[in-house]
């Protein structure tokens, strides 16, 4: 087996290529700086655990001791990690090393990679694009051969969506499964920890050493998988693929020749379904990220740590805090958030009826491809990214996202979702579909 | 729009306030559409209790680097600015 010293030099030195200079990247924001001395350590040692060998990045959104997690803002460009997040904690005790900080839209709040105060992260498979977002630079750092694997976090599509843009395996984990204790949270009802990764088998890795319960976030039960199954093709398999209008028809084209072939080599049912309340995700989405990001912004004040928000945020996190404290307001409670609350239960409540007679429903990942950096996009446009991702969310179920074909010379994932706590059944069918090649 | 990041002048920041407010219009036009009726919200589990594991590890909160967070501190308190809370 390669040491993770040797294998951690060759990543060291393809960031030194190709992050800030060569392709410009910008995917890692900052290394760990004990990185080869905790190598030596973990070669050294006599008996490894499951993560041994695997060098991990980490959204700037997640606490790691010693180290900067500045979420992408200036705000927290001097925050230093006075603990480390459970998942780290997992990561470590299993062996796993750290090898540094990723790039991310600023507090998790962008689509694209594009907001983060420390530059654009470039989409390593499709240069000049976006990588997509938030967690633009774990794929990205995937993508890019600067790491084995990553973590990222999705509040309504910020795993899914970069890793369908970067060609990378990325999972939104069921709501409650994965301890979000050390992430700096973005909206606490939605927000969930997933890993990033080159292939299934390496994302299932990661999740099953972070998705276990912790006390320190009382919502979180953990997630059973096993790993040994995870190769096993379900049998007598009933398919939900999602009727919903694509308007780019090659991603169409290309997600019903994959489904056609999985469906034939495997023997699966499939059959269209039509999802009601979809269409609401977006509009029910927002007002809830809104008013709880403005609730978790309150702590930037300055006063702690960093400096205070409004004084120093970007654009689209502005807007959110403006967005939230505007629909807190006592006469707007009705118009906004009382309606997207309700809206949110009758999203869930779809998905659990069709949980009830189908296995998983799939669906490509994003409705459209990735726009070049710095391109103006209107605000519905940019919605379009979340349109697919965000109603999982909402409803607490997992999907995964999984490299599916490249068009015009950029990756294309096709998302697959099941039922809450459902992740070793979305293992095994993304493993079928992984088998059969792109 | 633009969203790549930029220092934001307080005009950028009147402009911001007025786009707010036509994307909530979009928001609350189309959940004013909603039809269906929902019942009372509440979380499904099997368990409602949880227990306690007195294994697990305390977080260790570093307190030196707390402290090196707070702009204006004393020795063993973080300092906040008179008036303005």
């Amino acid at each position: 087996m390669v040491k993770v010293e040797e294998k951690l030099k060759l990543y060291l030195k393809e960031i030194e290529k190709n992050n800030k200079k060569g392709n410009r990247i910008n995917a890692i924001l900052q290394l760990n700086p004990d990185a080869v001395k905790e190598a030596k350590e973990l070669d050294a040692k006599k008996k490894h655990g499951k993560l041994y060998g695997k060098i991990i990045a980490v959204k700037a959104n997640i606490n790691v001791l010693g180290m900067n997690a500045n979420c992408g803002s200036k705000v927290l460009e001097d925050y230093k990690c006075p603990y480390d997040a459970s998942v780290i904690q997992k990561i470590k005790d299993e062996d796993g090393l750290i090898i540094g900080f990723a790039n991310m839209d600023e507090f998790a709040c962008g689509w694209s990679g594009e907001t983060s105060a420390f530059g654009a992260t470039n989409n390593p498979q499709a240069l000049g694009y976006v990588s997509g977002g938030s967690s633009s630079g774990s794929c990205a750092s995937v993508s890019a051969n600067f790491c084995d694997m990553a973590l990222g976090s999705d509040t309504g599509g910020s795993i899914r969506v970069p890793s369908s843009h970067c060609g990378v395996v990325g999972l939104k984990p069921s709501y409650g499964s994965v301890s979000r204790y050390g992430l700096i949270d973005m909206s606490m009802s939605l927000d969930q920890i997933g890993p990033v990764a080159k292939n299934v088998s390496d994302a299932a890795l990661l999740f099953d050493i972070i998705s276990k319960k912790d006390e320190r976030d009382s919502i979180c039960v953990g997630s059973k998988i096993n790993l040994n199954e995870i190769e096993k093709i379900p049998k007598n398999l009933k398919v939900g693929i999602l009727d919903f209008k694509i308007s780019d028809k090659k991603i169409q084209e290309e997600f019903d020749k994959k489904i056609q072939k999985a469906v034939h080599e495997y023997g699966w049912e499939a059959e269209k379904i039509k999802m009601h309340y979809l269409d609401f995700a977006v509009a029910t989405y927002f007002p809830i990220v809104y008013v709880e990001f403005f609730s978790a912004t309150r702590k930037f004040d300055g006063r702690r740590f960093g400096k205070r928000i409004e004084e120093v945020c970007g654009s689209e996190v502005l807007r959110r805090i403006i967005g939230g404290s505007e629909i807190s307001k006592a006469e707007h409670a009705g118009r906004y958030y009382h309606q997207a609350l309700k809206a949110r239960k009758l999203i869930e409540e779809e998905f659990k009826k069709v949980f009830q007679k189908y296995d998983c429903v799939i669906c490509p990942t994003v409705p459209r491809l990735p726009h070049k950096i710095g391109e103006k996009i209107s605000i519905e446009e940019m919605f379009q990214y979340d349109a697919l991702t965000c109603p999982v969310n909402l409803s607490g179920d997992c999907a995964l996202s999984l490299p599916m074909k490249k068009i015009n010379n950029v990756p294309v994932g096709m998302q697959i979702i099941c039922d809450k706590f459902k992740e070793q059944k979305l293992f095994q069918i993304a493993r079928s579909i992984e088998k059969l090649g792109k | 729009m633009d969203f790549l990041f930029r220092k934001l002048s307080d005009k950028d920041k009147e402009e911001i306030k007025k786009q707010v407010d036509s994307i909530l219009d979009i928001f609350s036009d189309k959940l004013s559409s909603l039809k269906g009726n929902v019942g009372e919200s509440f979380i499904e589990r099997d368990d409602f209790e949880r227990n306690e594991n007195e294994k697990e590890k305390p977080c260790e909160i570093d307190r030196e680097i707390m402290f090196e967070n707070a702009p204006d501190k004393n020795k063993d308190f973080i300092l906040g600015e008179k008036g303005k809370w």
